[in-house]
């Protein structure tokens, strides 16, 4: 679904990720993994249009979307959720979850769904998002992305400023999408977190991937039990 | 003093809508466009010029206000392009610079080819009397058609997904992005209704006083006070700092002298970059 190879980026001219490669299948999970710096959300920036890369390819359901603005890699059906979220804080929940099926029509059975995922949003549909808490926002960024039926749904750090139950919450949540079929690509620093959702993985450090395997390889390599999962 | 204050709010509504089309173009696209009394003018002259050639008002009024998005649509196109590819402030500026170019170059062809031309707009029928004042009947058609409008854009940003979609640019141009919205597009059609919307400003004032070919500048002037004092991209805010300063505006006029009320109006919006910088009804960000 997802194929990028040789893929370089940064700031500047400065490239912050180097010849990164990796892939997504249909109906899959995965994880980039890697501590704070590493390049994970410099790499995800670019592959979703917002930053310009220097080189390598990004291949989505086959077509070369390389170098495509970010609204148009959104209506391919490759939809990006940010750490900084990115939404709309003066409009209401609902208004914020309708403008997530633009520029088609809002289906009804989408939104049931989503608001069945995430009961909070359905309470809260009038209310302004600028007054929400963070883990009511998180839930609104994806609920957002789920609206325009996505094939791949992207996200970098889902868990940035929760509580633990609550980033606990988001990854339940994001499990249930992927038992519906969903494939899911997401970029996490709360290692355990994504191990515990993830089929297979990538070790992003210091923008080179390093390793790369099924999540229980991963989970039994020493070097990332000591510097992931605190086991020593 | 009644009488001032419902001149001020025939005034204040103007004023409102000339801000709301200033603004939009601000708060979406980083794009100040000092041309924009120019565009209105120009407009206005189009309708003096359809009427002079026997065509009767109310296609010539649509002429005008075809001619003000073609305008809008025109600058987007044109002396845009180069301002599109820069960010934050050097975008701001460069859109100032060069939309002041246009306007000195509309003022000096209107000047120097019509100096004398003036668009007004007869609206039949003696004064209606409201709250014990008698009010010309040009003033309350004015701003009847200047309150619709304000409906209609109400309903437009707050019910249709078009509108939702301009109002998602100017709140998170980036989060607009990640859904699929093109920010470009968006910035086009605000474009095109605000030099709608200037036409119908200059169209509407001309049922009240005569617009002339060298009425541009204050209309700009005019329309930066009150967008200041409103909030940048803020509809709501464009119309409240409308009717305060049509109101003060026309009482500091009449207690003190014409001359004195624009020394007002730049005093207030001083006053309001002082205390709150995001404008009346603006939002920190």
């Amino acid at each position: 679904m997802l194929e990028v190879t040789g893929f370089s980026a940064g700031y500047q001219g400065n490239d912050v990720v180097h010849e990164v490669a990796f892939r997504v299948d249909p109906g899959e999970a995965v994880m980039i993994i890697g501590s704070n710096g590493a390049g994970k959300t410099t790499l995800f920036r670019a592959m979703c249009g917002l930053l310009s890369s220097s080189s390598g390819k990004v291949l989505f359901g086959g077509d070369d979307i390389t170098g495509l603005p970010a609204e148009r890699i959104a209506r391919l059906g490759m939809r990006f959720v940010s750490a900084e979220r990115h939404l709309f804080p003066r409009m209401t929940v609902q208004e914020n979850l309708l403008l997530g099926a633009y520029p088609g029509r809002p289906d009804p059975e989408t939104m049931s769904v989503v608001l069945e995922l995430f009961p909070r949003l359905a309470e809260r549909l009038r209310q302004h998002v600028g007054t929400m808490s963070g883990g009511e926002q998180q839930m609104l960024a994806v609920g957002r992305a789920l609206m325009s039926k996505p094939q791949l749904l992207v996200l970098d750090e889902p868990s940035t400023g929760l509580a633990p139950l609550l980033a606990q919450a988001t990854y339940e949540a994001l499990g249930v999408l992927r038992q519906r079929g969903l494939t899911v690509l997401v970029a996490e620093q709360q290692v355990p977190l994504a191990m515990a959702f993830s089929d297979r993985g990538y070790v992003l450090e210091n923008g080179f991937i390093r390793l790369q395997g099924t999540t229980e390889e991963l989970a039994a390599n020493p070097g990332i039990r000591s510097a992931y999962l605190g086991v020593t | 003093m009644i009488a001032n204050i419902l001149d001020g709010i025939v005034l204040g509504l103007q004023f409102g809508l000339l801000a709301t089309g200033l603004t939009l173009v601000y708060g979406l696209g980083g794009v100040l466009n000092l041309a924009y009394g120019q565009m209105a003018v120009t407009s206005a002259m189009m309708v003096a010029f359809a009427m002079d050639a026997g065509i009767p008002a109310l296609p010539a009024v649509g002429i005008g206000l075809l001619a003000g998005g073609l305008l809008g649509l025109f600058l987007d196109q044109t002396i845009l392009r180069p301002v599109y590819r820069l960010h934050d402030e050097p975008r701001v500026l460069l859109s100032l610079l060069l939309t002041l170019g246009v306007s000195f170059i509309v003022d000096g062809f209107l000047i120097w080819r019509y100096p004398l031309k003036a668009l007004t707009l007869h609206i039949g029928g003696g004064a209606v009397e409201i709250l014990g004042v008698p009010m010309r009947r040009g003033s309350l058609v004015a701003s009847a058609i200047t309150l619709i409008t304000f409906v209609a854009l109400f309903l437009f940003f707050q019910r249709t997904t078009l509108g939702r979609a301009v109002r998602s640019v100017i709140e998170d141009e980036e989060g607009a992005r990640l859904v699929g919205i093109y920010p470009d597009r968006m910035l086009r059609l605000i474009l095109v209704l605000s030099g709608v919307l200037a036409a119908l400003v200059a169209i509407t004032r001309s049922m009240v006083t005569p617009v002339n070919t060298t009425s541009g500048l204050s209309i700009t002037v005019f329309a930066l006070i009150v967008t200041v004092v409103g909030g940048l991209g803020n509809v709501a805010g464009a119309l409240l700092a409308g009717i305060i300063l049509g109101i003060v505006s026309v009482v500091a006029a009449d207690l003190i002298g014409s001359y004195i009320s624009l020394i007002i109006l730049l005093g207030a919006a001083a006053v309001t970059i002082l205390i709150r910088p995001a404008g009346l009804l603006g939002v920190k960000e």
